[in-house]
């Protein structure tokens, strides 16, 4: 018993110390944005597809989905070609300036959801 | 905001390997699939000499069962190593400065020093206890610890994505 309590402290604890920070994976749900645009760059890739978007004079860095998702959704790597328009709705992300996780992605009419 | 990586991390995301990584439909996964069976192993491995150890099973009688463990948890770390490498390359900038993913590679030097100990010192000790005999102190610390350890270890591994 107190075994376990010794490792439950030292879990408890170092997971603490873990959740003060913030780091790559942190997205800001409450204030979601819609990125709109022509596809500047875009890599198919894992773990997950990017593209990067410009609007007005920001250039977004946008995560997708990872490869095999992608495609089952419909959105192949035609889809978010460079120079095709994308509308992304998703959340900025809170460690990367001009990033942010897409939850759909709209592109010539069809959306495609991310999650 | 994210601090910039060692420029080491950088060139390692950028090499031919990684990218191959990142565009294969299913290294990335295969890796991923791979990394979680290994842990499977590993764990059970090594909770059968610690869990052993704590519950007095092993003993000086039964340190063949011990070794067999030990052989399980060392080929299940060398495949743990391999498929957490893959992982890592694919997108070694960000995680090289990803404060979970330093805290796991932290705690998992813990735990080597930890079993590194345990073969230098407590075995010895182990030998020496008579059948039936109270395991010391000193052996069952050890044990804690590497349970413990590596249980956070896993908890790491998992919230690397949450951060």
């Amino acid at each position: 018993m107190k075994k376990t309590a010794v490792a439950f402290s030292a879990f408890v604890f170092l997971t603490g110390a873990a959740l003060a920070h913030h780091g790559w994976g942190s997205y800001d749900a409450a204030n979601p944005v819609t990125v709109a645009g022509a596809i500047l760059t875009a890599k198919f890739e894992n773990p997950h597809a990017t593209i990067m978007v410009q609007q007005s004079d920001k250039t977004w860095t946008i995560i997708l989905a990872p490869t095999s998702r992608m495609n089952t959704r419909g959105a192949s790597a035609k889809v978010i070609a460079v120079g095709n328009n994308v509308s992304a709705y998703g959340y900025p992300s809170t460690a990367v300036k001009d990033e942010m996780r897409a939850e759909r992605i709209t592109v010539d009419g069809k959306t495609y959801e991310m999650r | 905001m994210v601090d910039a990586a060692p420029a080491i991390f950088v060139a390692l995301e950028q090499s031919a390997f990684s990218a191959a990584v990142r565009q294969s439909a299913w290294i990335y996964p295969a890796a991923n699939i791979g990394h979680i069976l290994a842990l499977a192993a590993f764990a059970g491995a090594v909770a059968v000499m610690d869990v052993g150890l704590l519950a007095g099973a092993i003993t000086s009688n039964s340190t063949r069962q011990f070794v067999r463990a030990r052989t399980s948890a060392v080929a299940g770390f060398a495949a743990l190593v391999i498929s957490g490498f893959v992982l890592f390359s694919a997108e070694a900038s960000h995680l090289a400065v990803n404060p979970v993913f330093q805290a796991k590679l932290a705690l998992i030097a813990a735990a080597l020093v930890n079993a590194a100990l345990f073969e230098l010192y407590a075995r010895r000790t182990l030998a020496k206890v008579p059948p039936g005999a109270a395991i010391p102190i000193g052996v069952k610390v050890a044990g804690v610890f590497s349970l413990g350890i590596w249980i956070c270890v896993a908890a790491c591994g998992r919230s690397i994505a949450y951060f």
